[in-house]
């Protein structure tokens, strides 16, 4: 099976920093990889590259049969990659059900001549969209339902904000989940948390996940497959076992033993 | 959350269904790109075709040529001076200070009184290096003390507010001001009178030089090395260069981050105000609207050498004087176009609607990096 | 950082001080000597008691010491030093304005201050009003002892409860601008068949009249504040349905009085309000750009203008497509004899200017913020110099414009008549609030919400960014163009001088006073800004330093807007976190809740 999303020699440069140098990275359907590696490795711009945020200086991309290189972030969402941010970025002035609306953007189509008129398929696409909305929420428990819908994003407590940032990509219904960092300042039994939901969103929703992740507790809770980067190369690849042994990234993380 | 969710043994939803992925044609077609370039070639086009006409027609001599690029680069000083304000402003709040021609205008408006009194006395004409000594405290005293007054009253309570609340209240106070001054000193052009020393010309270059506008070159290229020294090499100027970079690391390092803010727009007024003496006497008049048109112009100059850097501003300040004075003449005349110097505010405002949309940056600074 | 604890004294005097300033301003910005020729308080034969002059010294000291009075959140004084704190902020006051007295009399005899209206200055503004014309000494005096009364008065209205203060103030407000508002107030009654001489004289208010509006007012406010708890608990009560019901009728009983609004108002009053809804209209469009898609387009009054050349040219008989050759580019069409209808002219002022709204729009939308802003501030302007210019006269008119002759069509005659006018723009207003009421709640509302708070995340949820700017800024654009199109069928004119960037400001200065984001917000700043200036011709000149200062502090006080849009409340007041610790609240004790005596603060 050709893998979801394959990218080759992919590289990055700032001015004379190259943040991402030559990368080859793929994630096939239904898997969950994680990608690990020191501070400023470039990590975040590997997403930030495949996410469209960034162009890209050289490489391809591939996803579901489509080419990424050159497309705008707007599209790529539509193609179906949805991200979560590293400092969880909500729209704080938005309702917590507003804010999972906004993801059901990239798959619907109503305008201004159906919202002014109220017509028919525009009402029922409004319904749909809070439906789906909904039912995004509802994949966390009882925590972002009920009259916490109602609640502005920004009064959230920080753990269901990450939460809340999660059901928004959900509600773009992507293929592919990108997570940069969810467990960050997250408590232990949240991080527990987190691992059995990452999980569930492979099992329930079919997604595949990449995620970002410096606890290695929960990168070895759940990637079946890891990626090392270090100084914008990937240095390792394979099982967390296979990688965390790795000479190489032993290095990166503790430096040079003499 | 785990067990509740186990409990609900929800029923899986299908992996998503894949609907409509595919991208439109016209999505992939950058409208934006499409109109910028017929925008520039049109541009280009314009400039070329303009400007070989004009010259064919032989109506300008050489000396007239020079005449207006020198009556540029003084002008050209003069909004250097201003745009060193704004520059400085928002090298360190990342704010437009979109007052700060009204500083200007404060300045020079008020040491208009300052002349008349000199004048009534006789000192005008007899003690003249002492009275355009006092002109310049006056006006600089003024235009610092209305920009401490706007920073104190408008902009500080508003410092870390989301980015267009300080540009409003910045629009706000610029209308506030230009109507007090109106109620201050009338709503008339009013002349400045006589100083006889600055009438007249010398001969350079093979062409006759006023007096004044050697003046104002001079004494704005004074000002402006005078400020380079000072942010380069004094405490309060490294201050100002850190609290740019990072307030909070900055105010950690021991840095009054308040007091340099006042210390900018301090610095900011009076370089504004002895820019309101030099246009002065390049223009002779004053009026309470003046301020917007200087503004802007700055304002132009600041972002066409590349905002937050002084020498951008210097170089963009002299650049936009030029293309000024000899733009419309230049480009416009073999064009047939009537009366091309009414088209010169275009000039500016095409020069800053350009830079900005084709490099952000200005000519000292990097393209824009797009966001993260 | 903290503000340093001031003692109550040390606050009454900065007050006192800060109230000086103001009097003091002005006096220096010409107010003074120009309205002390206006009476606002006559006896019943109209002899003139209080000047509109002294009229505004007298509030600023009310005002000033009615805040040192007041106490802060952690401060309450006693009764005495209530009194105490007023009497002192007022004295302070009185006796700056008599140091700027003898400071100005003193630059004067020194020869310093050389204008023409010197003069004047120093036998009118000093002597007659400020000093009361009883020489320094006395009238310092004089001008001290009034501010230290008028402090008392003002605090003693602290030892009132809460319930009878308000009737209070309120009346005394709206008696003052009863005597303000009298050249439109006496038409009116007058109009109506009602002798006025018992309520106004010589242009103020009679004392009579002032008691008659001040006890109407205080006692109809002191009966709704009675029962208006009650009412309004109702209200909350009712289950959702009916208070939809309710909203709906409401909104429907203010659309049937707008509508006989100009035959119960008159000539002069359906003027102003055309010039009202012309302005609501702009507001309406430019808060689709600024309020719902967060652009700020300074360069607003481009598309206005558009309109209203537009119009110009298409159903003036001047315009060049009428009169140059003799044919008539319209009346190849539906137009009557030689002009084009205007309701076909309509539709393609519209088209016209969404046209060039996408044209202008999509180079610059990807601008941040306020490079936007000044971007297309510059359009604006280059726009108007254009438009002005001698280059483009033969088609546009240059300076002087484009003025319709008196042979105009059938059709935009009937417009002219400011009734009918009035009703085209009322449906024109309507129409535009309805499409903002449901476009703010949609897909496209929420993706503008999301752009306007986050770009590249809203990017990030399959948003196109540039295609939802230019969308605010084109249905903007249209909007504006309507404006401008009415603009011109009631002025019958069009000037370059009519399109400067003062107009985008207005619009501006209204949104922000009725709050970024709000429909009625709109309608609010536009009778205050633009409604009241107009009724209040006196103060025309102030107009401007007036939106000046309204911007100022309004960003400052209450950036949300007088009639806040639910969501802004909290996104204008989040501040960076990054520079939190940075940003004085200097805002900080006007915020904070006031305790009083009067029970709890309900609002």
């Amino acid at each position: 099976m050709s893998p979801l999303l394959e990218v080759t020699g992919l590289s990055k440069r700032f001015g004379g920093v190259r943040a991402v140098d030559g990368v080859d990275f793929r994630a096939d359907q239904g898997e969950i990889v994680g990608v690990i590696g020191p501070n400023g490795a470039g990590k975040t711009t590997l997403f930030n590259v495949v996410t469209g945020f960034y162009p890209s200086d050289e490489g391809t991309m591939r996803f579901d049969g489509h080419s990424l290189n050159g497309l705008k972030p707007n599209q790529i969402t539509r193609l179906g990659i949805a991200r979560t941010f590293q400092a969880v970025r909500l729209f704080p002035a938005m309702t917590v059900l507003e804010n999972a609306m906004v993801g059901q953007h990239a798959r619907t189509r109503s305008g201004v001549l159906g919202a002014v008129l109220a017509l028919g398929p525009t009402r029922r696409e409004e319904e749909h969209i809070q439906a789906q909305a909904r039912e995004m929420l509802a994949f966390f428990g009882d925590r972002l339902v009920g009259f916490r819908e109602d609640q502005l994003a920004s009064e959230l407590a920080y753990a269901d904000r990450r939460r809340l940032e999660i059901a928004r990509a959900m509600a773009t219904e992507p293929k592919l989940l990108l997570l940069d960092e969810p467990a960050a300042g997250m408590n232990p039994q949240e991080k527990k948390d987190l691992i059995q939901l990452i999980a569930r969103l492979r099992d329930e929703r079919g997604y595949s996940i990449v995620l970002i992740e410096h606890d290695m507790a929960v990168v070895s809770g759940i990637s079946e497959r890891v990626v090392a980067l270090d100084y914008g190369r990937k240095i390792a690849e394979g099982t967390y076992e296979e990688v965390s042994s790795n000479e190489r990234v032993i290095e990166a993380y503790l430096g040079k033993q003499k | 959350m785990a067990e509740q969710t186990a409990e609900r043994e929800a029923p899986p939803p299908p992996p998503s269904a894949p609907r409509r992925r595919r991208l439109a044609l016209p999505e992939r077609i950058p409208v934006r790109g499409t109109i910028l370039v017929i925008l520039s070639i049109a541009i280009v086009l314009g400039v070329v075709i303009g400007t070989a006409s004009t010259l064919r027609t032989g109506r300008f001599t050489g000396a007239n040529w020079i005449d207006l690029v020198i009556n540029g680069v003084a002008r050209g000083s003069v909004y250097a001076l201003i745009a060193m304000g704004y520059t400085l402003v928002y090298g360190i709040l990342f704010m437009i200070n979109f007052a700060h021609g009204e500083v200007f205008m404060a300045g020079a408006f008020t040491a208009l009184f300052a002349a008349f009194a000199l004048e009534e006395h006789g000192v005008l004409n007899s003690n003249p290096i002492l009275s355009i000594g006092i002109l310049f405290l006056v006006s600089m005293v003024t235009s610092m003390t209305v920009a401490l007054l706007l920073e104190r009253v408008a902009y500080r309570p508003l410092r870390g507010a989301p980015r267009l609340v300080p540009l409003i209240t910045a629009i706000g106070a610029s209308l506030f001001l230009q109507y007090t001054f109106r109620g201050l000193y009338s709503a008339q052009a009013r002349a400045y009178p006589r100083i006889n020393i600055m009438e007249g010309s010398w001969t350079m270059f093979g062409a006759a030089v006023a007096r004044a506008q050697v003046v104002v070159i001079l004494g704005a290229l004074a000002l402006m090395i005078g400020l380079y020294l000072f942010i380069a090499r004094t405490r309060t100027g490294r201050s100002m260069r850190a609290v740019g970079e990072d307030k909070e690391i900055a105010s950690l390092m021991g840095i009054n981050v308040d007091r340099t803010i006042v210390t900018t727009f301090a610095i900011g007024g009076l370089l504004a105000g002895a820019a309101g003496i030099l246009y002065v006497f390049l223009f002779n008049q004053v009026i309470f609207t003046m301020g917007f048109f200087a503004g802007i112009k700055a304002f132009t100059a600041a972002v066409l050498g590349g905002i937050g850097s002084i020498a951008g501003a210097a170089i963009g300040g002299v650049l936009l004087g030029v293309f000024e004075a000899v733009g419309p003449i230049l480009f416009l005349t073999g064009a047939g176009i009537d009366s091309p110097n009414q088209l010169q505010p275009v000039v500016a405002f095409g020069i800053l609607v350009l830079v900005l949309i084709f490099r952000p940056g200005g000519i000292l600074g990097a393209p824009e990096e797009k966001r993260a | 950082m903290a503000e340093k604890v001031r003692t109550p004294t040390r606050r009454a005097v900065i007050i006192g001080v800060i109230a000086g300033v103001v009097g003091i301003y002005l006096a220096a910005t010409g107010n003074i000597l120009r309205f002390h020729t206006r009476n606002v308080l006559t006896t019943a034969d109209g002899e003139g008691i209080l000047q509109l002059s002294y009229t505004f010294l007298l509030l600023v000291i009310l005002a000033a010491a009615y805040r040192a009075a007041r106490g802060t959140s952690e401060q309450q004084p006693d009764p005495a030093r209530r009194i105490g704190l007023g009497v002192l902020t007022g004295g302070v006051a009185g006796a700056v304005v008599a140091l700027f007295v003898a400071a100005m009399k003193a630059l004067i005899e020194g020869g310093l201050i050389v204008t023409e209206i010197t003069p004047e200055i120093r036998a009118v503004l000093l002597d007659d009003i400020l000093l009361f014309g009883r020489g320094l000494g006395a009238g310092s005096a004089l001008l001290i002892g009034l501010g230290a009364a008028l402090g008392a008065v003002a605090a003693s209205v602290h030892l009132l409860d809460r319930n009878n203060r308000r009737p209070l103030m309120v009346g005394f407000v709206a008696t003052l601008l009863v005597s303000l508002m009298e050249p439109l107030l006496r038409v009116i009654i007058e109009g109506l068949g009602v002798d006025t001489a018992w309520l106004y004289q010589s242009r103020g208010l009679t004392v009579t009249g002032a008691i008659i509006v001040f006890v109407v007012v205080a006692g109809l406010l002191t009966a709704w504040t009675r029962r208006g708890d009650l009412v309004r608990e109702r209200v909350r009560q009712l289950p959702t349905q009916q208070r939809s019901v309710l909203r709906w009728s409401t909104i429907a009983l203010f659309i049937l009085f707008l509508l006989f609004l100009p035959s119960l108002a008159g000539l002069r009053v359906s003027e102003v309000l055309t010039t009202i809804g012309i302005y609501v209209l702009l507001g309406l469009g430019l808060n689709i750009v600024v309020g719902y898609a967060g652009l700020l387009d300074l360069g607003y009054v481009a598309f206005f203008a558009v309109g209203a050349y537009v119009t110009a040219i298409l159903t003036f008989r001047s315009s060049f497509l009428v009169s140059e050759s003799g044919v008539s580019v319209a009346q190849l069409d539906l137009g009557d004899k030689g002009f084009t209808n205007f309701w076909v002219a309509l539709p393609i002022v519209v088209i016209l200017a969404v046209i060039i709204g996408v044209l202008i729009g999509a180079p610059v939308l990807r601008l941040r913020g306020d490079y936007l802003a000044i971007v297309t501030l510059g359009f604006g302007e280059i726009i108007r110099v254009l438009v002005a210019s001698d280059w483009l006269r033969p088609w546009l008119g240059g300076a002087q414009g484009i003025i319709a002759p008196d042979d105009i069509p059938p059709a935009t005659l009937e417009l002219r008549k400011p009734a009918n006018l009035y009703f085209l723009i009322l449906a024109a207003v309507l129409l535009a609030a309805f499409i903002s009421y449901r476009l703010v709640d949609s897909r496209v509302g929420r993706a503008w919400a999301a752009m306007r708070e986050d770009e590249s995340v809203a990017e990030a949820m399959g948003i196109s960014v540039i295609k939802y700017k230019l969308l605010a800024f084109a249905i903007g654009a249209g909007i504006a163009s309507l404006g401008g199109a009415f603009f011109a069928v009631k002025i019958g004119s069009v000037f370059p001088n009519s399109f400067k960037l003062i107009v985008s400001i207005n619009v501006l200065a209204v949104i922000i006073l009725g709050g970024m984001g709000s429909i009625p917000g709109v309608i609010v700043g536009s009778i205050v800004l633009v409604g009241l200036p107009e009724l209040l011709r006196e103060f025309a000149e102030y107009r401007l330093l007036f939106y000046g200062a309204i911007l100022v502090a309004i960003m400052i006080y209450k950036p949300e807007g007088l009639v806040p849009n639910k969501r802004r409340v909290r996104e204008l007041h989040e501040v960076d976190e990054e520079e939190a610790q940075f940003a004085k609240r200097a805002g900080e004790d006007t915020a904070a809740p006031v305790v009083t005596a009067g029970g709890s603060d309900e609002k």
